[in-house]
């Protein structure tokens, strides 16, 4: 069997095909466009949402905002990542911070976030809070995961401190901080969607859900 | 000229791996240490290397000598290719690149230079690791155990590609092993070490055209019997 047509890929293709065929039937269960609207008039009113004057702008903040909150937490994540990495001091200093920003529901830090700031950067401060400590964490794990001969090669020919994270750490690290990104952004999105929906700032994908639920009423 | 290791005092808690110890190694050549394992070959070695600290010892000679060490895995950083591998070490070295394609091309390896150590074979990364010791500005080699992980074909070639290069740069080497035939064919000077505490059991210098590559010479057999006698 060719690979386009591998037998794995066929049964996601079916199982798509049956989701979508309960969606349907669902939906003709309840006969609600407000319950569950059918496939059909979703795809409709996706296109009309495209073609809509605000569709753009509220797409291009979120993911604007996304990007800061990313790469804020990335460039902080990474550096304390390797700073704790390579000392077990500051591990231990960062430990119960990470902890606990993992382990506060989202939802409370949003409406402390709305307190201390502007909506506009509620979601920005809620994505960067929400990835940080996954990118942190696999840039720690990755770290200590770098095989000790190969910095013990580079300190016996006297390679200096900076070279040695620089061209041993980093590069051996690499798959876990992209590891700990992709897993990162899967939360990431979502919290600045609730954040948006929250805050309420001028555009963004959460803000217009918010604003078609209301419209429902 | 001399290198000397005095009154060497080294023990792991209870045990005492040396005990007022003395060594000479002389410079430019290829200093053999046989042992069994666990006497304290590695540890010696690591000695002269400041990785670890003797209770008490005294090193003349040492003294701002610069050291290369070729482990007993390569080492390679599975990132960089054979040429980025050894640039690494003399990066900030005012050492011209020539100096990097010439250690290549002494051990064979010029068609393999761009090439990741993920695509070469143990014993190609192991010469990619001789190069890079070589390479390196160093004034003494440390060699530990570098072919305990290779098959005896391998084994010949690496012994071969080793001979080629220290033939063209003569840098003191210390060369630590448990394998006599090893120890024949690449040690100039070869010391047979007991078990710890450890003393030189016999010292044995090999005149130049014994060390021609060939285990089968009458003179190198019955070197043979006699280290594997004293070993015993």
């Amino acid at each position: 069997m060719s690979k386009v047509f591998s037998k794995n890929r066929i049964i996601t293709l079916f199982s798509t095909l049956l989701l979508i065929v309960a969606w349907k039937v669902v939906s003709l269960v309840y006969q609600s466009e407000f319950i569950l609207p059918s496939p059909e008039s979703t795809l409709i009113s996706t296109f009309k949402i495209i073609l809509s004057d605000n569709f753009f702008p509220a797409i291009g903040l979120t993911v604007l905002r996304g990007i800061i909150g990313l790469a804020a937490s990335f460039i902080l994540g990474v550096g304390l990542g390797i700073l704790a990495g390579t000392n077990e001091t500051f591990n231990a200093f960062l430990k119960p911070i990470l902890v606990t920003i993992r382990s506060t529901p989202v939802i409370s830090l949003i409406l402390l976030a709305l307190i201390w700031f502007k909506v506009d950067m509620v979601p920005i401060f809620i994505a960067f809070l929400t990835m940080f400590p996954f990118i942190c964490t696999n840039v720690i794990d990755g770290i200590k995961n770098v095989d000790k001969e190969l910095v013990q090669m580079a300190k016996t020919y006297r390679i200096s401190h900076w070279r040695i994270i620089r061209e041993v750490y980093l590069p051996a690290i690499t798959p876990f901080v992209f590891s700990g990104a992709s897993s990162a952004m899967g939360f990431g999105w979502r919290a600045i969607i609730i954040g948006e929906v929250l805050s309420q700032p001028k555009y963004g994908i959460g803000t217009f859900m918010q604003s078609a639920q209301t419209f429902i009423g | 000229m001399l290198l000397k290791i005095r009154n060497l005092n080294k023990s792991y808690q209870e045990n005492k791996l040396f005990e007022n110890f003395n060594i000479e190694i002389k410079e430019n050549t290829i200093s053999c240490i046989l042992g069994p394992s666990g006497c304290g070959k590695t540890t010696l070695l690591n000695i002269i290397n400041h990785t670890v600290n003797a209770d008490s010892a005294i090193l003349e000679g040492f003294e701002n000598k610069i050291i290369s060490y070729i482990f007993q895995e390569p080492r390679l950083l599975p990132w960089k290719t054979v040429k980025e591998n050894i640039s690494f070490v003399i990066k900030n070295l005012d050492i011209k690149e020539e100096t990097v394609d010439k250690y290549i091309r002494l051990v064979e390896l010029e068609k393999f230079a761009n090439y990741y150590p993920s695509k070469l074979s143990g014993g190609m990364r192991q010469r990619v690791s001789i190069a890079r010791a070589f390479a390196y500005p160093s004034d003494i080699i440390l060699m530990d155990e570098p072919l305990k992980a290779l098959d005896i074909k391998l084994k010949l070639n690496l012994i071969k590609s080793f001979k080629r290069i220290w033939q063209f740069d003569k840098r003191t080497v210390v060369f630590v092993t448990h394998d006599i035939d090893e120890a024949l064919l690449l040690g100039n000077e070869i010391f047979v070490f007991s078990k710890a505490p450890v003393i030189i059991k016999d010292k044995f210098t090999l005149s130049s055209s014994f060390s021609d590559f060939t285990l089968e010479k009458p003179e190198m057999i019955s070197l043979k019997k006699q280290i594997l006698k004293i070993m015993d």
